[in-house]
């Protein structure tokens, strides 16, 4: 049966043509070679390396950047992207929040002419895997207390420190990473291969199996003066990245929830119970009503929030009020959708159980449910309640 | 080296179809979709520009919303687009449609013709020969591949003892079937240039066709008939009758 995604207020008519056939190109191909083999990627625990390579050839990574061989695809396509990828698994879309979001952007938006040319071409076909280094094992939502520290030595720069929860830094050809230089937070690019720069993949993972997920580690690590990104200081910079990537992920999240309310739909029409389907019984119903309701609703905030980024009038805490309901209501479709499942709710056969192990991790990354939380109670008060500090 | 592919938008495989008044009611269709055996002759035809250059132009009669399919043909690589607009297509009987794709072959100048054998739809399967025939061109049917080796192309097509290799000069019509290839799927790239390629539209009266005369007049449509049920034996206590209704019922044995 051929996927028919829910889209109960007609999103569809309000996409360009240029949209529909992006979103449609990643759905067939999500169909094809994700969904077929997704179960055995995550209980391999690896990123098939032909998805990378078909992702670069379809053209979609760093797809709402300009120039250097990027896509230039408005937001809106880049949100429907993120939305199919994750409909096949949140593995996937990290893979593509990363490296278009987290390690692309950054040095679109602030890196030299020369890191541009000589970077962003590589990336956009998948060539070369970037990642992204904030998060440290003891600094996770307070990233402005980083250890990570980047000395200037002449011709030189040396860094020492390591970060944490890195999609893709063990397959990664290159690293944006997030040091303090002066005391002042920097971006610099660092390479594989790079002395005294190693990338562990970090194993024993109950979510995003078919993600890598790594430490960097950085040991009198030397790299060249040129790999520092000229054009940013401060949480500035790695804020900027996130809030494309949080983007992104409030499209991703409705992807993951209209696979979880499909597979229950079908689920509920053809199991019997009772000499009828279950689907025919009220709480049943009330659930798949409740899943509908709210993916609705998530579209919707999606759909707008990408019309307000292609026109630039956005402010971050849309964001935030995106990714968190997105995030978290897809979480709990999820966990409905395995009720709604039965026993064979916790199958590989089904998709449902997978995605509600993913999405705990991606409500806790890019910002966790609380963290955003406080973005938008800062908002609304004025008040900062994210330290006690004055 | 001028390449047509003729092209037609019918109902997806998987869009449910319902009859209302004696016809197929179109506003039902939910999904509607290039015909897979014209998949398989557009894929072979862009392999071909490929190994041999030309230019190839993707064809195609139909109403206002088979556009998007030309769209969708020129993201994987169709150069140009030619769409013959006609609102009623089920109005129009086979010969109709064929005078129609021949004059707008011509019109585009081309002399090597892609098509599937049969529309998903339909399945008439008149198109690729007779096309040929007012083309007055070779027509190679149940073609899975084509390949040029200069001169001449070579079609390897089904045949009641195995695989066939027919060589045949331009002009010339190929009618595919299932074969090994599959449409490619298209990129970003090929979407954004295809948002730039604006089909050429006209209608019959422009290449000069007539359809106001048919020849065929359509009855009306029906689902197919509904089979009997099958009927269902257990145990050995049945053996003996389900013997006798294979001897006596379905002659079989």
């Amino acid at each position: 049966m051929a996927y028919e995604a829910l889209d109960f207020y007609d999103i569809d008519s309000l996409l360009t043509d240029e949209e529909r056939m992006v979103r449609d190109m990643v759905r067939d191909w999500v169909d094809e070679k994700v969904i077929p083999n997704i179960e055995k990627a995550c209980r391999d625990g690896v990123f098939p390396d032909e998805w990378r390579v078909d992702l670069g050839e379809m053209g979609i990574l760093g797809a709402p950047l300009d120039g250097y061989g990027c896509p230039g695809l408005s937001y809106i396509a880049y949100g429907l992207i993120c939305q199919e990828l994750e409909r096949g698994d949140s593995g996937v879309r990290s893979f593509a929040s990363v490296q278009g979001s987290l390690a692309m952007y950054p040095i679109w938006d602030f890196g030299s002419e020369e890191q541009k040319n000589y970077y962003l071409p590589k990336m956009t076909t998948g060539e070369w895997i970037g990642c992204f280094g904030l998060t440290e094992p003891d600094y996770g939502s307070n990233p402005g207390d980083m250890i990570t520290r980047a000395e200037d030595k002449g011709d030189h720069y040396l860094l020492n420190g390591a970060k944490m929860w890195i999609t893709n830094g063990t397959t990664a050809d290159l690293a944006v990473v997030w040091a303090k230089l002066d005391g002042v937070i920097r971006g610099f690019i660092v390479e594989k291969g790079d002395p005294g720069f190693t990338a562990p993949e970090m194993t024993g993972k109950h979510s995003l199996k078919a993600s890598v997920t790594s430490e960097l580690v950085f040991q009198d690590c030397i790299i060249p003066k040129d790999r520092m990104l000229p054009h940013v200081k401060g949480l500035k910079g790695p804020f900027s990245c996130l809030n494309n990537a949080r983007y992104g992920i409030s499209w991703g999240a409705v992807g993951a929830a209209q696979s979880c309310f499909s597979s229950a739909r079908e689920y509920a029409l053809s199991r019997i119970q009772f000499d009828h389907p279950i689907a025919s019984f009220q709480l049943v119903q009330n659930k798949l009503a409740w899943m509908l309701r709210e993916i609705t609703k998530a579209q919707l905030l999606a759909y707008h929030l990408g019309k307000k980024k292609d026109d630039g009038t956005w402010i971050a805490e849309q964001i935030s009020l995106a990714k968190m309901n997105n995030v978290d209501i897809a979480l709990e479709i999820a966990r409905m959708a395995r009720d709604i499942h039965g026993a064979n709710g916790i199958l590989d056969e089904y998709p449902v159980m997978r995605h509600m192990a993913n999405l705990e991790s991606v409500k806790t990354y890019e910002g966790t449910h609380d963290i955003h939380n406080l973005i938008l109670g800062r908002h609304i008060t004025g008040i900062q309640a994210f330290t006690r500090e004055p | 080296m001028g390449i047509a592919v003729l092209l037609k938008q019918v109902p997806d495989t998987t869009a449910k179809i319902s009859v209302s008044g004696g016809r197929v009611d179109e506003s039902a269709v939910n999904k509607w979709s290039m015909s897979p055996y014209d998949e398989y002759a557009l894929e072979s035809a862009l392999q071909l520009k490929e190994s041999g250059g030309g230019d190839l132009v993707a064809i195609t009669c139909g109403p206002s919303r088979a556009a998007k399919m030309l769209t969708d043909a020129a993201a994987v690589g169709a150069d140009s687009l030619l769409h013959i607009l006609v609102e009623d297509i089920s109005g129009l009987d086979s010969t109709q449609v064929q005078s129609i794709l021949a004059a707008a072959v011509a019109h585009s100048g081309s002399d090597i013709v892609f098509c599937g054998k049969q529309a998903a739809d339909t399945n008439a399967g008149s198109t690729g020969p007779g096309v040929a025939h007012l083309m007055d061109a070779s027509c190679v049917t149940m073609v899975s591949e084509v390949v040029s080796d200069g001169s001449s192309l070579t079609a390897m097509r089904a045949s009641s003892d195995g695989n066939e290799r027919v060589a045949v000069s331009a002009p010339c019509v190929f009618a595919f079937d299932k074969g090994i290839i599959e449409l490619r799927r298209p990129n970003v790239r090929g979407i954004m240039m295809a948002k730039k390629k604006v089909a050429e539209t006209l209608s019959p009266a422009d290449l000069g066709v007539d359809i106001s005369v048919s020849s065929v007049s359509i009855i009306g449509h029906n689902p197919p008939p509904q089979k009997p049920p099958g009927q269902k034996f257990e145990g050995a206590d049945s053996v003996a009758a389900v013997v006798g209704k294979l001897r006596d019922e379905a002659n079989v044995i």
